[in-house]
């Protein structure tokens, strides 16, 4: 028998002995649910907040409602949206969003957005890091709830349907929000480049 | 096939962006999911304690609130308590005589009283 033949996670007994106060059962339901609360947190996350910190925060509310639980969803789906939510609720409190200022960009971000502006080429490959540190820069001008649902559309590429179901937002609400997020970013790229032309 | 670019200068920002590919570790940082358990638990037991303290206070409060009523109806409860003194005979006849069984009870019987 291999060493790797790992037996697959009892989700649904773990749920009970958890519910049963059982803290060894707690401890890897945490270990199993951190790579995907992570991977959102991380992909979401509010700036000046560690990402230790807002998983940890996540799996407390996990905890503290799981009473409420009825299984209408799978469970991951049920964390994640509590991990959306509480990413969100970070973002709104940071109600400050710094002013974007071409010059703040580094050498390579600025390289990026020039290209994207003014030519019709790929970006390069080896551009790609700047072009994501870029992306999160423009989406931080935004309002938190437009941001995560450009976040959710046009980096994670989710359906309207998922992002209603990861938010808890009706899926016109969700539209409105895109098109109003995406004429926000036009009118930052205009403003850009008459900056730059000027 | 390549993909056409999109003259969307957002669009072909995150179509680069996407490229990124996050590589960094996913498993629990040690001692992570052995902290966070035990906060939970904590916290489920601050609440329970929390319930318990309100209940204890709850007694007390009952407690006391029927002390202060026997003491504010203690004279009552001594008159209901003791029997009434024994008349003389006259007065205890006339009390008889007067006695109507369930009279201030019974809705016929005012009712017949007052018809008569």
């Amino acid at each position: 028998m291999p060493d790797d033949d790992v037996l697959p996670f009892d989700l649904a007994g773990c749920l009970t002995r958890v519910r049963g106060n059982n803290q060894q059962a707690a401890r890897d339901l945490v270990e199993h649910l951190y790579p995907l609360v992570i991977r959102i947190v991380r992909a979401h996350l509010p700036r000046r907040v560690p990402e230790e910190d807002l998983a940890q925060e996540v799996f407390m509310k996990m905890f503290t409602r799981l009473q409420q639980y009825q299984g209408a969803v799978p469970f991951p789906h049920w964390v994640s949206r509590i991990a959306v939510t509480t990413c969100i609720d970070h973002l709104r409190a940071q109600k400050r969003r710094p002013e974007f200022r071409w010059a703040d960009l580094s050498e390579n971000e600025a390289q990026v957005l020039d290209a994207v502006m003014t030519n019709s080429d790929d970006v390069p490959a080896n551009d790609a890091m700047a072009a994501h540190e870029l992306v999160h820069t423009l989406l931080g001008q935004l309002k938190p709830d437009d941001q995560q649902v450009i976040r959710l559309l046009d980096l994670e590429q989710k359906t309207i349907a998922e992002i209603a179901l990861l938010t808890g937002w009706n899926q016109s609400l969700i539209k409105v929000r895109a098109f109003r997020a995406r004429r926000k970013l036009r009118k930052l790229f205009q403003d850009l480049q008459r900056k730059e032309h000027a | 096939m390549k993909i056409p670019t999109p003259h969307n200068p957002w669009l072909r920002l995150t179509q680069a962006a996407r490229q990124v590919q996050d590589d960094r570790d996913t498993a629990a940082p040690y001692g992570f999911s052995t902290r966070v358990a035990a906060l939970a638990f904590a916290v489920e037991r601050h609440r329970v304690s929390l319930v318990d303290r309100f209940a204890l206070r709850a007694l007390g409060v009952a407690g006391l609130a029927a002390l202060l009523s026997v003491v504010v109806n203690y004279s009552e409860l001594v008159a209901q308590a003791v029997p009434a003194p024994v008349a003389t005979v006259a007065s205890a006849t006339l009390v008889v005589a007067d006695y109507e069984p369930y009279a201030h009870d019974d809705a016929v019987s005012i009712v017949l009283n007052l018809a008569d």
